[in-house]
C-alpha cells in the first residue's frame, strides 16, 4: 500500500489544520490578555448580549446551510476541528482545575495572562466561541432537512449549544447578593462580592425567627496544657446518647444519662429545660486505672461555661454536634405590595418575583443562639434557556442509552 | 447493629477470595463453576446487606464520606465484573473487580474514622442519591472499560487481535459516558438548589467536566472512524482523569476554596 502524505492545507483539511487553527485562537487569546494587562472579557448586559448571541446563532446557521458544500465550511463544522477544540477546552480547564482561581498579585504573569481567572479570559472565550461555531455548523446540516433518525444528534448537540451559549453569554446578567438580617428586623440591602456599597433590592425581607438544629454532641479527650485534642486516627467519632460507651487507652467512658436540653437546677443537678435556654448534658461514668466515678459534663454555650470531667490533667469534654439543619422564617414584601411568608432552609430555596432566595449562613460564633441570618438572593434571567439545554441533553442521553444497547445486540 | 463492619468486610473478602480460587482451579471442571459463582456473588450480597443495615442504622444513606462511597464501590464493582462475564464472556475481569473491591474494604478496615454519622445540611437533598449513585455506577463501568482497554493494549503488543475485547471496552465506555452525563447534569441541578448557581468552575466541577470531555473526545474520535484498536490506549488512560477527579482534587493547589471536596473526617 502506498501512503500518500497530504501536505499542509491541501484539501480536505483535517486534524493538522484543526489543531493549528485552534492553537492560534488560544494563543491570540493570551496575547489579547497580555496586551490588556489581564483585564478579561468585557461583560455584555441585557439586551446587548442577547442580541449578539442571536446574531451569532443566525449567522452560523445561515452560513452552515448556504455553504454546506464548501470544503472549508465542512471542515469548520466537522469532527476533527471539534476534537481539537474539545482538547483546547480541556487544556484550559485543566489549568483552571489545577491552579488556584481567584486573586493574584496584579503584575504577576498569572494575572497578566489571566491564568488565575481562566474561565473569564480571552483564550477561553475565543475557544468557546469557536466551539459554538463548530457545533453550530455541524448542527445546521442535521437540523435541515429534519429526519427522525437525527433526533438524538440534535438533542445532544443543540442542547449543549443552548446550555453553553446561554450559560456563557448570560453569565453577566447573573445577580447575586447576600442580605444579612437580624431577628425581628427587615432588610432590603444586598451586598455583592465585588463592592462594599450595598445595592437596594426590589423587595425587603423580614426575619421572624432563625432556628438551628444540631446533631448530638461528641465526646473527645482534651489536653489543656498543650491545647490539643487527643484524637487517635483509628478512633471513630462518638455521638453521645444514653448507653453509649467509648474507650481510649486506659480510659473507659459510659454515658449513663443524656439530656438534649438541660440546665442545672438549684441543687446543681441538671434538669430538662426548654430548647432555647437548655444545653446538652451527659452523665458519664469514667473508669481509669481501676477507679471509677461519675459526673455531669456539658457542651456549654455562648452564655454558659462548659463542664468537663478531669481525668488527672486530661479532660473529657463534650463538643456540640455539627449543624443538622438551619432555617429562617421570613416574610417578603415586594415593591408593589406583594407579600410572601415562608421558611427558608438549606436546599429549600424560595422564589419571589424572578428572584430566588437561599438560606446561606448565620453567626457561627453564636451557633444555635444566632440572631442573625444570612440570606443569599439570586436572579438569573437566562436560567430557563440553560435548563432547556440540559433537559435536551438528558433526553438525548436516554435515546443514546437505548440505541447503544440495541446496537450492541446486533454486533 | 446486627453485624459490624469488620465482620461483614472479612466475610465478604473471604467469599471473593474463595470464589476466585475455586473458579480459577475449576476452569476445567464444570461442577465447580456454580459453587464458585455462588461464593463470589455471596460476598457481594453480604456487602449489600451490610449497606442496607448500616443505612437504616444511620437513618440516612451512607454516601457522605469517601469511606462510605468505598462501601458502594466494593458492592457494585464485582457486580459489573459478573455482568461483563455474562454478557461478553470475558472471565478475567471479575477477578480484578473482586480484588479491587477487597482493596477498598481493606482501606476502610485500616481507617475506621472515615465513618461518621452526620450529614451536613447542603447534602440533605433529594438530588443527592441519584447524583452519587449515577456517578458510582458510571465510574465502575468506566473502570471496567479502562481495564478491558489495557488488556487489549497488552494483547496488541503481543500481536493478537481481540475484537470482542474492543467491543466490550467500547460499550462500557459508551454506557459510562451516558451515566457521567447524567451525573454532571444532576450535579448542576442540585448545585442550583443548594448553592444558588448551577456551575461555578469549582475544582471538583472542573475535573468532572474534564473527565466528561475525555470520554466525549473518545466517542467522537470513534465516530470519525479512527481505527478502534488505536483508541485502546486512550481509553485505558482516560480513567486516570476520573481518578484525579475522585480522590486527587483534594490535593491540588486549586482545592483551597472548593466546597465539594469530600470531608475526610
Ligand atoms: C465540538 C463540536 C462537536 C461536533 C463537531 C460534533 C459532531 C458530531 C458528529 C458529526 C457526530 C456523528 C453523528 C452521526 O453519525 O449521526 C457526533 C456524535 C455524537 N455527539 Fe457530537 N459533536 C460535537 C460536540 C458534542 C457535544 C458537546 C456532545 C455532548 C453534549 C456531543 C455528543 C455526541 C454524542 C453522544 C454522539 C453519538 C456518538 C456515537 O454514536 O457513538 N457532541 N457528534
Amino acid at each position: 500500500m502506498v501512503v500518500v502524505r497530504r501536505r499542509w492545507f491541501q484539501s480536505p483539511w483535517e486534524f493538522r489544520e484543526a489543531f493549528l487553527v485552534t492553537a492560534i485562537a488560544v494563543i491570540a487569546g493570551f496575547i489579547i490578555e497580555y496586551l490588556g494587562a489581564g483585564r478579561g472579557v468585557p461583560s455584555l448586559h441585557q439586551p446587548v448580549n442577547a442580541i449578539a448571541l442571536a446574531i451569532f446563532g443566525v449567522a452560523v446557521l445561515g452560513v452552515g446551510l448556504a455553504f454546506r458544500n464548501n470544503a472549508v465550511v465542512q471542515w469548520l463544522g466537522g469532527i476533527p476541528l471539534g476534537l481539537a477544540l474539545i482538547f483546547a477546552i480541556a487544556v484550559l480547564s485543566f489549568i483552571g482545575g489545577v491552579l488556584p482561581q481567584g486573586e493574584a498579585a496584579p503584575d504577576s504573569l498569572s494575572a497578566l495572562l489571566r491564568i488565575n481567572q481562566i474561565f473569564s479570559s480571552w483564550p477561553f472565550a475565543l475557544t468557546v466561541l469557536f466551539f459554538l461555531a463548530n457545533l453550530g455548523f455541524g448542527l445546521s446540516w442535521k437540523l435541515l432537512p429534519f429526519k427522525m433518525q437525527n433526533l438524538q444528534f440534535i438533542l445532544f448537540h443543540a442542547g449543549f449549544w443552548l446550555a453553553l451559549a446561554c450559560g456563557v453569554f448570560g453569565s453577566s446578567d447573573l445577580q447575586r447578593f447576600v442580605v444579612p438580617i437580624e431577628e425581628g428586623k427587615a432588610n432590603n440591602l444586598g451586598y455583592s462580592m465585588n463592592s462594599d456599597v450595598p445595592t437596594k433590592l426590589p423587595f425587603s425581607i423580614y426575619l421572624e425567627n432563625f432556628s438551628l438544629e444540631e446533631y448530638p454532641p461528641q465526646l473527645l479527650l482534651y489536653d489543656p496544657q498543650n491545647d490539643k485534642l487527643l484524637v487517635e486516627r483509628s478512633q471513630a467519632i462518638i455521638q453521645v446518647r444514653k448507653g453509649v460507651t467509648a474507650s481510649w487507652k486506659g480510659v473507659n467512658v459510659n454515658v449513663l444519662d443524656y439530656l438534649s436540653y438541660g440546665l442545672r437546677g438549684a441543687d446543681g443537678v441538671p434538669q430538662p429545660a426548654d430548647q432555647t435556654a437548655g444545653i446538652p448534658f451527659a452523665k458519664v461514668q469514667v473508669t481509669s486505672n481501676g477507679t471509677s466515678f461519675d459526673t455531669w459534663i456539658s457542651t456549654g454555650s455562648p452564655m454558659l461555661k462548659p463542664d468537663a470531667a478531669d481525668l488527672g490533667g486530661i479532660l473529657l469534654i463534650m463538643v456540640p454536634g455539627s449543624p443538622k439543619a438551619f432555617n429562617s422564617a421570613v416574610s417578603i414584601q415586594g415593591e408593589n405590595g406583594e407579600q410572601k411568608t415562608a421558611t427558608l432552609g438549606v436546599n429549600q430555596p424560595l422564589s419571589f418575583n424572578g428572584w430566588k432566595l437561599y438560606q446561606m449562613g448565620y453567626d457561627e460564633k453564636m451557633g444555635r443562639w444566632s440572631q442573625l441570618s444570612l440570606i443569599e438572593v439570586i436572579r438569573d434571567p437566562w436560567l430557563p434557556a440553560v435548563y432547556l439545554g440540559l433537559f435536551m441533553i438528558m433526553a438525548g442521553n436516554i435515546l443514546f442509552f437505548w440505541n447503544g444497547i440495541k446496537r450492541s445486540e446486533v454486533s | 447493629m446486627v453485624i459490624d463492619f469488620t465482620t461483614a468486610a472479612i466475610l465478604a473478602i473471604a467469599c471473593w477470595a474463595l470464589g476466585s480460587l475455586l473458579d480459577l482451579f475449576g476452569r476445567k471442571s464444570a461442577a465447580l463453576k456454580l459453587p464458585a459463582f455462588l461464593l463470589s456473588i455471596g460476598g457481594t450480597f453480604i456487602m449489600a446487606a451490610y449497606i442496607a443495615i448500616y443505612w437504616s442504622y444511620l437513618g440516612r444513606p451512607p454516601l457522605r464520606t469517601l469511606g462510605e462511597t468505598r462501601l458502594w464501590y466494593a458492592t457494585l464493582i464485582p457486580l459489573a465484573g459478573f455482568l461483563v462475564e455474562y454478557r461478553w464472556k470475558i472471565a478475567w475481569l471479575k477477578y480484578y473487580c473482586m480484588g479491587l473491591a477487597g482493596f477498598f474494604l481493606v482501606i476502610n478496615l485500616l481507617h475506621p474514622e472515615v465513618f461518621d454519622k452526620t450529614l451536613m445540611p447542603a447534602l440533605q437533598s433529594p438530588w443527592f442519591i441519584p447524583h452519587v449513585v449515577v456517578y458510582l455506577v458510571g465510574y465502575v463501568l468506566l473502570a471496567a472499560s479502562s481495564v478491558a482497554a489495557l488488556h487489549n493494549v497488552s494483547l496488541q503488543l503481543r500481536h493478537k487481535k481481540n475484537d470482542a475485547g474492543e467491543t466490550a471496552a467500547h460499550y462500557l465506555a459508551l454506557l459510562g459516558f451516558v451515566l457521567l452525563t447524567f451525573g454532571l447534569i444532576f450535579g448542576a441541578l442540585w448545585a442550583k438548589e443548594a448553592w444558588g448557581h448551577y456551575w461555578t468552575w469549582d475544582p471538583k466541577e472542573t475535573w468532572a467536566f474534564l473527565s466528561w470531555l475525555a470520554y466525549l473526545g473518545y466517542l467522537h474520535a470513534f465516530r470519525y472512524k479512527i481505527d478502534r484498536s488505536k483508541l485502546q490506549w486512550y481509553l485505558a488512560l482516560s480513567f486516570i482523569v476520573l481518578l484525579v477527579c475522585w480522590f486527587g482534587v483534594n490535593y491540588l493547589p486549586s482545592a483551597q476554596n472548593s466546597v465539594h471536596t469530600y470531608t475526610q473526617s
